[in-house]
């Protein structure tokens, strides 16, 4: 089985949660579902906190530059 | 001048070359006029020692043959067309030979601008006529060019106002500048040579630029040659010829027509610094949408991980409470409840005593505190 994207790994999560909290789970079920959420939301949380220091190095690699890209002409 | 004549049966007779002489000779002696007419069958070739035309009086049309060395004619450089008004300065001729008399031409001008005008509308209402000057025609400007053919002359102004204008906005413009005539008979065939070449070495906008001039001066700019190499050139052309009144065709042909050769400079590139702080912003927007998306999901994140902690134990907290209920319901459906209240359960045996037992039955008694026997009387 592939690694969940971001984005499917969110909304299994979501699924999750509304189904705790609707209490509609069986109580052999209800630790399984928590561990489940919380690794959904390690997984996450560690996209999210990749992608945020790819952009924050991205802006500080192109704040280096002075007055920004040179315009080229094609 | 004495000419010789014979006597015929009492007649005084002239041979015809004697006659013609002496008419020759009493021409010569008339002064050198004006003569104001329209050029006709206008003859000039290569080979030929003289231009011929038929000067024209257009109101009687009364006519003038007219010869002028060739050498001479072509030296005026005034690429006279037929139809066209002029003064031709000159002294009658006889050609003895044939008889024939005409006027021979020192100078010829112009005369007037109205038959320039003239012929200049005509050229506009023919070129027009073929589309040349259409709207749909008209080609946009490259946004950024790779390089800028420019056509000026090498008078100085117009060449520097147009190279300050694209270096002062776009500094690393290529160009690349043909120096022609701008001016007088070779002027047009120069300029529309000049244009096509500077096509051919990869120029991909060319500025047709000149600081301003009398009408005479700019005649250049309206010349058919020119205009026909403009509606021909591959890529766009930008006419900046400074003038007061009269439109030159040139700006009529142009792809777009600046005021001054300066305007055309402005016209031809983008401003560096402007372009530079728009995509400073696109940049800078870019950025901020970024850590938008990122913020957006990390409170997302966020918002599910809190309730993905509370809701375990709010369910176990649900489950306890229903078990809690059922377990209240079911205490008060145990006959502890009564005992509690004072009742007691008497057992004779296994068996539950509900009538007065004979006297003397061993029994057994359950309170609320505990068991004890008892006997009956």
């Amino acid at each position: 089985m592939t690694e969940p994207s971001f984005e499917e790994a969110q909304a299994e999560l979501e699924r999750i949660v509304e189904r705790l909290e609707r209490g509609e789970v069986e109580l052999e079920e209800l630790t399984r579902l928590w561990e489940r959420g919380e690794e959904l939301y390690r997984r996450c949380a560690e996209q999210l906190s990749l992608a945020q220091g790819k952009v924050e190095e991205l802006a500080r690699r192109l704040s280096r530059e002075p007055g920004g890209t040179e315009p080229q002409a094609p | 001048v004495k000419v010789a004549s014979t006597e015929v049966d009492g007649r005084k007779v002239f041979t015809v070359r004697a006659f013609n002489q002496g008419i020759a000779s009493w021409l010569e002696r008339l002064p050198t006029v004006w003569v104001e007419g329209e050029v006709t069958e206008l003859r000039r070739q290569e080979q030929w020692a003289a231009v011929y035309f038929t000067l024209k009086d257009p109101e009687s049309g009364a006519c003038l043959a007219v010869q002028m060395k060739r050498g001479l004619f072509d030296g005026l450089r005034l690429g006279l067309e037929n139809g066209e008004r002029v003064h031709v300065y000159g002294r009658p001729v006889l050609y003895e030979q044939r008889g024939d008399f005409h006027l021979r031409a020192l100078t010829i001008e112009r005369y007037g601008l109205g038959a320039h005008l003239a012929a200049l509308e005509r050229l506009k209402q023919k070129l027009a006529a073929e589309g040349l000057f259409a709207a749909e025609r008209k080609r946009p400007l490259p946004r950024i060019p790779r390089l800028i053919g420019l056509v000026t002359g090498n008078d100085a102004a117009a060449k520097r106002d147009v190279l300050t204008a694209i270096t002062s906005r776009f500094p690393p413009a290529n160009v690349v500048v043909a120096e022609t005539l701008v001016q007088g008979p070779k002027a047009a065939p120069a300029m529309a040579a000049a244009i096509s070449e500077l096509a051919t070495r990869g120029a991909d906008v060319v500025v047709v630029a000149r600081g301003g001039g009398s009408f005479d001066d700019l005649l250049a700019f309206s010349d058919e040659r020119l205009v026909r190499a403009v509606a021909a050139c591959p890529v766009p052309v930008v006419s900046a010829v400074g003038h007061e009144q009269d439109t030159p065709l040139l700006d009529l042909v142009a792809d777009v027509r600046a005021s001054t050769p300066t305007a055309a400079g402005r016209l031809v590139v983008p401003d560096l610094a402007e372009l530079q702080a728009r995509l400073d912003r696109v940049r800078s927007g870019l950025e901020r949408g970024a850590r938008r998306v990122l913020e957006r999901h990390e409170a997302r994140l966020a918002a599910s991980h809190e309730r993905l902690r509370r809701a375990p134990r709010l369910a176990l907290e649900r489950r306890e409470a229903r078990l809690t209920t059922a377990h209240g319901r079911l205490l008060a459906l145990s006959p502890r409840a009564t005992l509690e209240r004072g009742y007691a359960i008497v057992r004779s045996g296994d068996a539950l005593v509900r009538e007065p037992p004979p006297a003397g039955t061993e029994l057994a008694v359950e309170v609320a505190g505990g068991r004890f026997g008892a006997r009956s009387e």
